[in-house]
């Protein structure tokens, strides 16, 4: 019903719908099937919900995009969840979705692709028709393509570059990192990738990727057996083919400390810096290293550390984050989303807007608190506390059923069996103990390689600065006390060593 | 973002008929398919409590009735929001960090936000930790104590939040919007504030003293907890940790908007890069469930410029001159806006838009909509509601602005009831009744190049 502004998160939602939620009735199963067999049906029946979610997990994402053809994966997925089928036509589908309040969107993110709806039992028959045809039976009509692939474009070079430099900082230094890579694009693509793409580009991309073998079906909620057969059955609908091969690459080696700047005219500086880490939910090492990065920067709450040094105490901005895994559209979600699976992540800081003159001191800032961490690990304390919120805090990574679906797929791609993520999280956090997290910390962490990526509307100078490791003062508008001034004074000519700045306009970015 | 902020209102707003509802208390039939619990102490606390299987979940809402609407005195735009930061920064019993490790502790998914008519605090939770909670949320809403120096601190966080903000376009034209067709209600300004407002924060200290006083008032709160919860155990545990708190409710000094008497149309600059949006606004009535005209006003939103009206199908589908074209009716406690909402693929079609909404207007006040898609529109409303009653929270989100705006629980019901009976003569009556041209604000967004 929103046609989403990212492009890359489609649907036809229901109204009413902000998060795709179920309930949690009474106390369902964990999920079954999953790792043991990529197309086994992943099941999760509750069966007081009056609601039913599907899932429909194809193998694919902006990683298998065709050099010169940058979102072409995000165009096609877009054509299924805002485009005509073969029965009816993309205002016909509103036109009988409407009534139902329900919808369905197709998720494309670098390696996985996620056919998402849900609809109350009352609308079954009405609805599932509709949602096996936008898999099934696309049209990939040339009205639709040029619709879709215009507002994709717009994305790119409007809202992109130009209303979110959060997002832009993040996808900047995804960018630096992963140049080279199947990674480096945005999902979207690329202004002269997508430009390039052609409506039988699209149905090429659908019949290699859309198939049988590809494809994984998920159930979740108030389901019956016969929904769940004839849920499989469309699988079997799909056309025959080999599964996508998952390119093989890994990022280039980082040696040093490298920033890129974005100049943005009128810009106020976003800043993200990290690099490539190599933990994967299910292992140990994993939920040790979340617990780390929890104390470090646990999304948009005021127990991150960085928060409290950063904008609690020095009131600079407002928030500062770290992560162990990807968190897309972080500055509108909560909790970590499901449907971003992938094999290649990123640690990485991010350090809310804030004014020019003092990016360089909250870079400062930032990097000596990692620094702390990685040289002294967590305290008795802060393990005791990071622990303790977490082993509550997860309850709400998933409370409804399609969210708690979602990452039963997740647990498909990521082979985590037994309960799966959600499960084991609890569980880790009952045993981990403080070594093991500081001996997660010595491996998966450091501080001396990493790109950094600034949006700023004065790049010049920040350059200069930055390459120079000139001392940066911090002023307030009000008093501060005699200890954070002391911290202050090492903060603004903390060393960061940056070896080499490189600037580029956000009219460029992304463009190919 | 403020376009699916809108949205998400006028689906919360709407309620539908149909389906067969819970138990009927005065023989009206209910669609809210869950018992509320709700009790008025005697310092005129609200309270409304919501038990819904969960998993052992609750959602615990305080909801302050005062938002932008209150800042009525020259130079206090924005303090609502601002005062919502600092509701964060400790008591005596509890000074911020001890109420931050507490929060963190316990796992709390917790957060506040700010808008027209409410400042809402909510925190989610495992149900065993229910009491904690209410200690030190009945601890901050009585006894709120914060050094200066705090206080000037966070006005930074503020402006950061600021700086954040007026990056989005949508932001930049809906302030712009606001300011235009307010001459003298405080809805003129948003949540946020004008930024001048914003820099003077630092400075207000004492008045921060005087809004707490005069706003964080058992009569202006509303108590909501849904989830995992004994109605009769929870309602005698919030008489105890509430009952001593003082009433002394000042209500602002909300100067009423005088009618409006002719169009107007304003041009928004944007420093960067943006499809145009066209913005209209047209004033509105207050949130009132019972009367078929309010009601029937929302409704007309989405009938006439949803996803299924003619106006999506030739702008968005065929002409694919715009990305999306939206409309609906905010829910406020005075008089708001009924606002439609579009963004322009093509900026030489500005004016073209704007004339076929006009088109749509013009010919919505002529002819009454089919019958069949009034029924569609109801099963649309009656389907969205009842799917996101999901989690404590939802239901939680889900209410607190009616509660905000109306003070009570009963709207939800008579919301529905009245949706129920809305007939396509009674949108015929608010299409012409609501939009006409002398009633509305023009706002074009360009961008820079």
């Amino acid at each position: 019903m929103f046609p989403s502004k990212n492009p890359n998160v489609r649907a036809l939602w229901w109204v009413g719908a902000v998060a795709a939620a179920l309930a949690v009735y009474g106390c369902p199963a964990p999920p079954e099937g999953g790792a043991e067999d990529a197309s086994q049906a992943i099941l999760l029946p509750v069966p007081d919900d009056p609601t039913v979610s599907f899932t429909v997990w194809f193998q694919v994402g902006s990683q298998n995009d065709p050099a010169g053809k940058e979102g072409l994966a995000s165009l096609t997925g877009a054509l299924l969840s805002d485009g005509a089928t073969e029965n009816n036509s993309y205002e016909d589908i509103l036109k009988k979705l409407y009534p139902l309040a329900s919808g369905y969107g197709v998720r494309v993110d670098k390696e996985m692709t996620t056919v998402i709806g849900r609809t109350h039992r009352d609308n079954l028959d009405a609805y599932f028709g509709l949602l096996a045809d936008a898999y099934l039976r696309p049209a990939f009509n040339e009205d639709d393509f040029n619709r879709l692939k215009s507002d994709q474009l717009n994305y790119l070079e409007k809202t992109l570059r130009y209303s979110s430099d959060e997002d832009l900082g993040k996808e900047a230094l995804s960018e630096a990192i992963f140049e080279g890579t199947p990674y480096r694009h945005p999902i979207e693509g690329t202004v002269a990738g997508l430009q390039a793409i052609t409506v039988d580009d699209v149905k090429q991309f659908y019949a290699a990727h859309y198939t049988r073998e590809n494809a994984t079906v998920a159930l979740g909620g108030g389901y019956s057996d016969e929904l769940l057969q004839q849920f499989e059955g469309t699988l079997g609908e799909l056309p025959s083919g080999s599964p996508t091969a998952a390119p093989d690459f890994e990022p280039a080696a980082i040696e040093g400390r490298h920033a890129v700047l974005v100049a943005k005219e009128n810009a106020d500086a976003s800043i993200s810096f990290g690099f490539p880490v190599s933990v994967r939910r299910g292992e140990r090492d994993f939920y040790a290293l979340w617990i780390a990065n929890s104390w470090l920067g646990e999304h948009r709450n005021s127990s991150s550390h960085l928060y409290k040094v950063i904008r609690e105490v020095r009131g600079m901005n407002y928030g500062d984050y770290s992560y162990i895994e990807a968190f897309p559209q972080g500055g509108r979600r909560q909790m970590p989303p499901a449907g971003v699976a992938r094999n290649h992540q990123i640690f990485q800081v991010w350090i809310r807007t804030l004014p020019n003159a003092q990016a360089h001191f909250a870079l400062r800032a930032a990097m000596r608190e990692l620094v702390d961490l990685v040289d002294n690990g967590m305290t008795e304390e802060e393990f005791d506390l990071t622990r303790s919120f977490l082993s509550k805090y997860y309850l709400h990574f998933a409370e409804t059923t399609q969210a708690r679906l979602g990452y039963a797929v997740d647990d498909g791609f990521y082979g985590v069996d037994g309960g799966g993520h959600l499960a084991r999280f609890g569980e880790m956090m009952a045993s981990i103990t403080r070594e093991e997290v500081n001996a997660a910390i010595k491996k998966y962490l450091q501080y001396d390689n990493m790109k950094i990526a600034i949006i700023t509307g004065e790049a010049e100078s920040m350059a200069a600065a930055l390459e120079s490791d000139t001392p940066s003062p911090m002023t307030y508008g009000s008093p501060k006390s005699d200890e954070v001034l002391e911290e202050d004074k090492v903060i603004e000519s903390y060393p960061l060593g940056i070896a080499s700045v490189r600037t580029v306009s956000v009219e460029e970015i992304f463009g190919k | 973002m403020k376009r699916s902020a809108a949205l998400l209102l006028l689906t919360a707003l709407l309620l539908a008929s149909g389906g067969v509802p819970a138990a009927a208390q005065d023989g009206a039939a209910r669609i809210f398919p869950y018992e509320v619990h709700a009790e008025k102490l005697d310092n005129g606390l609200q309270v409304i409590l919501v038990p819904m299987s969960s998993g052992g979940l609750v959602a615990y809402w305080s909801i302050v009735r005062t938002g932008a609407r209150d800042e009525y005195e020259p130079g206090r735009t924005g303090f609502a929001h601002f005062f919502e930061h600092m509701m964060f920064r400790g008591t005596e019993a509890y000074p911020a960090d001890v109420y931050n490790d507490l929060t963190t502790k316990i796992g709390a998914d917790t957060n506040a936000f700010t808008s027209d008519d409410m400042t809402g605090y909510h925190l989610s939770i495992a149900a065993e930790d229910l009491e904690t909670v209410m200690t030190i949320e009945s601890d901050r809403f009585q006894n709120l104590a914060y050094p200066k120096d705090m206080f000037q601190t966070e006005a930074g966080a503020v402006y950061g939040e600021y700086r954040k903000n007026r990056m989005n376009p949508f932001f930049t034209v809906s302030e712009a919007v606001r300011k235009e067709a307010f001459e003298k209600h405080t809805y003129g300004h948003t949540a946020m504030g004008y930024e001048e407002d914003i820099k003077e924060m630092p400075n207000l200290f004492d008045y921060s003293q005087t809004f707490f006083s005069r706003y964080y008032r058992p009569e202006n709160v509303v108590l909501l907890i849904t989830g995992d919860i004994d109605a009769a155990s929870t309602m005698e545990m919030v008489r105890r940790f509430y009952g001593e708190w003082k009433a002394g409710y000042e209500p602002p000094k909300v100067t009423p908007e005088p009618p409006q008497t002719a169009e107007k149309r304003i041009e928004v600059p944007y420093p960067g890069r943006s499809l145009p949006i066209v913005w209209i606004s047209y004033k509105g009535d207050a949130f009132s469930p019972q009367d078929r005209g309010y009601v029937a006003a929302s409704l007309f939103c989405d009938l006439a410029f949803g996803q299924t009206s003619e106006i999506h199908k030739k702008l968005v589908i065929d002409e694919q001159v715009v990305e999306f074209i939206q409309a609906n009716q905010n829910t406020n406690r005075d008089p708001g806006l009924i606002d439609i909402i579009t963004r322009i693929k093509d900026p030489a079609k500005v004016d073209y838009v704007i004339s076929e909404i006009d088109r749509v207007l013009a010919e919505a006040r002529e002819s009454a909509p089919e019958a069949a898609r009034l029924q569609e529109l109801k099963s649309r409303l009656k389907y969205g509601f009842l799917m996101g009653l999901d989690t404590p929270s939802n239901v939680a989100q889900r209410l607190a602005r009616w509660l905000a705006v109306a003070g009570t629980h009963e709207v939800v019901d008579q919301l529905y009831a009245t949706a129920d009976m809305v007939t396509p003569e009674d949108i015929l009556a608010a299409a012409r009744k609501y939009f006409a041209a002398d009633q509305r604000t023009v706002a074009v967004l360009k961008g820079a190049s």
